[in-house]
């Protein structure tokens, strides 16, 4: 099964670096996508993440979910085109020849191009994220936001939304087998998929509500709430690797600065 | 170091007290085990017991429950609390917070106020002992249930405390597995801690068991000594249950017609191959329990019987048919599986509803007889109007059971049908089998209770490392 947003076990070159260094990494690169509107430049973002990954070891691990990128992708450019004509016509969507209805929803170069861009924006945060998620363990994880500031509660809360995506999943996947072995044939297409809900996700929710009462005297009665200072272990310092990416993400940043100021990108 | 002072309980929302009058003190130093029939109130007594209950859950509380030394009012909080006892609960799973195994106890160590360096020793030290070296960098969704539960005991045993509660650490267990964990908590024991257990494996805990505590319907019917308390035969009855009293038919099946046959079956989930070359013949009327450790590919093999697994190499013929070429759905009404947890399966309002939406699916003619016919067989008449979800574990497990034989399926297979039982529950869900088999239906049952095994069934499948090591029917 296909894990969604998991840590990988590796021992690779983000795997390596400290949390902050990556935490940082994502910032940059989250608002340097967000700024840019290049085409050609989130393109090359795109591509950067997949080097960055395969050079991690991860490429393998963050393509799992190019399905489901693809497909919100294409719906993206699709909304994109229906709402936000503008400019030159390329074409339109029903053809001209088919009378009354012909000649509806044009595609335009402006709403192309928009959808494009969102389309690698979105690419660009997902790949970022899911890195920055695949080679940071919880624990590091939770450390450097508490050293940051952030209130334990809702750390916890960040950290366990996460970790019970996998087990949510199993979970769903063996109470279909049971109602398949109680003779569940909800039938396909729409109304199949609208049948199909209680059966599958009652039984989801109310097992997920009755483990999450457990989940919190777990929490308390192991006393991550008491509020007593931490005491990290095996805690990494910042490495060279650390301030050599940093360093080269400081470049980065200024190249950005330059081609911004010129209207390149 | 725990005492329960005249401690009755009622839930909110509720009329019936789920504890009544208990009164019950543990020494240190002591294990105590408490035992009783599922929905008796021992999962209240574990939480009373822990002060979780006076500071967590509203309702009525009377008595007092004194933690050592301190009245349990006295503590602020749960975190208050966590300083002096471990709790272990139930539930595996949702005691795993992070996602390794190492992480889980390293970060409970950390909020103790220890220095790195005794952190890291004590984290060594409880890996060794709870044998988790091995699985250290697993995450929660890779390991199966028991070592699941270990690592939910390892990481309450990480705070140090003297104090341990635990509810039901081998549900999940199969012999070998619940021995080990039976290994750890004497271990724990001759160290001096504390123990307040909830089991229904008397059998295997008996050597460190110093008082042995029956709870029936929220009060304490019997508590002492062990071998004073199972005096009583009632007592025994539900603690050391004797399955050779359930003997039915036998030796009937041995030439009657085959209804699954096996032929050279092998799965393999991805690399690992879970079942290598299995070929076995059920025949109609049989009663097969089918044995072996956790991940010896029990529930891979009976999972074949009705489609919900395709071979990846070999043939599953069930009543003639190869099922290569059936729908899960026509398979249905063939084999009836019944899985381990029944809580994967409740979604209706109601008890009755719940047994109709099988007999629905398959459209069986005369359907309500069906329903009150599968209700009365179970013993659920009284409860067909109650939400599923309210019943006791016992009869949750009757229910799940109810809910396949409605669907009249020739061939019923059960995974664990006893876990969480005790000996009486157990004995009216192999009864209610041993009637099933009567009736003609043949009978499968993955079970980890060897006198069930022995005594119940007319055949024994041994598996071990998705193979076929023993089969007393085959000769």
């Amino acid at each position: 099964m296909a894990e969604i947003l998991q840590y990988v076990h590796k021992d690779a070159f983000l795997h390596r670096l400290h949390p902050y260094t990556k935490i940082a990494f994502i910032i940059i690169v989250s608002i340097m996508c967000i700024i840019a509107t290049d085409l050609v430049f989130l393109t090359l973002m795109v591509l950067a993440m997949l080097a960055v990954a395969a050079y991690s070891r991860l490429l393998a691990e963050l393509l799992q979910q190019l399905k489901l990128i693809i497909v919100m992708s294409a719906i993206f450019i699709l909304i994109t085109i229906i709402t936000i004509p503008n400019g030159e016509i390329l074409g339109y969507f029903i053809p001209q020849g088919i009378p009354v209805i012909g000649g509806f929803i044009p595609v335009t170069v402006g709403g192309l191009t928009i959808g494009i861009v969102l389309t690698l924006r979105f690419m660009v945060l997902i790949f970022a994220f899911q890195l920055f998620l695949m080679s940071t363990q919880p624990r590091d994880l939770v450390n450097a936001m508490e050293k940051i500031g952030l209130p334990i509660d809702y750390i916890l809360m960040f950290i366990i939304a996460l970790r019970f995506i996998p087990t949510l999943q199993i979970e769903g996947q063996r109470i279909h087998e049971a109602q398949l072995a109680r003779g569940f044939n909800p039938g396909t297409g729409f109304i199949g998929k609208i049948r199909s809900v209680a059966p599958i996700a009652i039984p989801l929710v109310s097992n997920a509500l009755l483990r999450s009462n457990v989940l919190g005297l777990t929490i308390d009665m192991r006393g991550y709430r008491t509020g007593k200072k931490t005491q990290h272990v095996r805690e990494s310092t910042l490495q060279h690797r650390d301030y050599g990416v940093l360093f080269a993400m400081a470049l980065a940043c200024t190249g950005y600065i330059v081609l911004l100021m010129n209207q390149i990108i | 170091m725990i005492e329960l002072n005249n401690v009755s309980y009622t839930y909110p929302h509720t009329v019936q007290p789920a504890l009544h009058r208990i009164t019950l003190s543990l020494e240190k130093g002591r294990c105590v085990m408490v035992t009783g029939p599922s929905g008796a109130g021992k999962t209240s007594l574990s939480l009373a017991a822990s002060g979780i209950l006076h500071h967590e859950y509203g309702g009525k509380k009377e008595g007092s429950v004194v933690i050592d030394g301190k009245d349990v009012t006295q503590y602020r909080s749960l975190s208050d609390l966590a300083q002096n006892v471990g709790v272990v609960f139930d539930d595996a799973e949702a005691q795993m917070i992070f996602t390794t195994v190492e992480e889980e106890i390293l970060s409970a160590l950390e909020h103790r106020g220890l220095s790195a360096a005794v952190i890291e020793e004590r984290l060594s030290g409880i890996m060794k002992t709870t044998y988790l070296e091995e699985l250290k960098d697993r995450s929660p969704h890779n390991l199966s249930g028991g070592q699941k539960q270990r690592v939910a005991l390892a990481a309450t045993l990480a705070l140090g405390n003297d104090i341990l509660i635990l509810d039901e650490p081998t549900s999940e267990l199969d012999e070998h597995a619940t021995k080990r964990i039976a290994e750890i908590l004497k271990d724990l024991k001759d160290q001096g801690k504390t123990i307040l257990l909830i089991e229904h494996k008397f059998g295997q805990f008996h050597e460190m068991v110093d008082a042995l505590v029956v709870l029936e319907n929220g009060e304490i019917t019997a508590q002492g000594i062990p071998s004073d308390v199972l005096k009583d035969d009632h007592v025994r009855g539900m603690v050391l249950p004797d399955f050779s009293a359930v003997k039915g038919i036998a030796g009937t099946a041995t030439d009657s017609e085959p209804v699954i046959s096996v032929q050279n079956l092998t799965h393999n989930y991805g690399n690992v191959q879970a079942l290598s070359g299995i070929s076995l013949t059920i025949r109609k009327g049989e009663f097969v329990a089918l044995v072996g450790e956790n991940g010896s590919g029990k529930t891979t093999l009976v999972k074949h019987f009705n489609r919900l697994l395709s071979p990846t190499g070999g043939d599953v013929i069930v009543r003639g048919k190869n099922t290569k070429d059936c729908s899960i759905a026509a398979l249905a009404c063939d084999v009836g599986l019944v899985f381990q947890n029944p809580d994967h399966m409740f979604f209706a309002d109601t008890v009755r509803e719940e047994i109709a939406y099988g007999v629905k699916n398959l459209g069986i003619e005369h359907g309500n007889e069906v329903i009150e016919s599968a209700l009365g067989d179970a013993g659920l008449t009284e409860s067909a109007d109650l939400y599923p979800r309210w019943l006791s574990r016992g009869e949750r497990q009757r229910l799940g059971i109810a809910c396949v034989v409605a669907m009249q399926p020739g061939i019923i297979v059960l995974d664990e049908p006893t876990t969480g039982l005790d000996g009486y529950e157990a004995i009216l869900v192999i009864n209610i089998l041993k009637k099933l088999q009567e009736k003609g239906h043949t009978i499968i049952i993955i079970t980890h209770n060897r006198d069930i095994a022995e005594h119940c069934a007319d055949r024994i499948i041994t598996m071990e490392g998705g193979k076929v090591i023993s089969d007393t029917g085959s000769a």
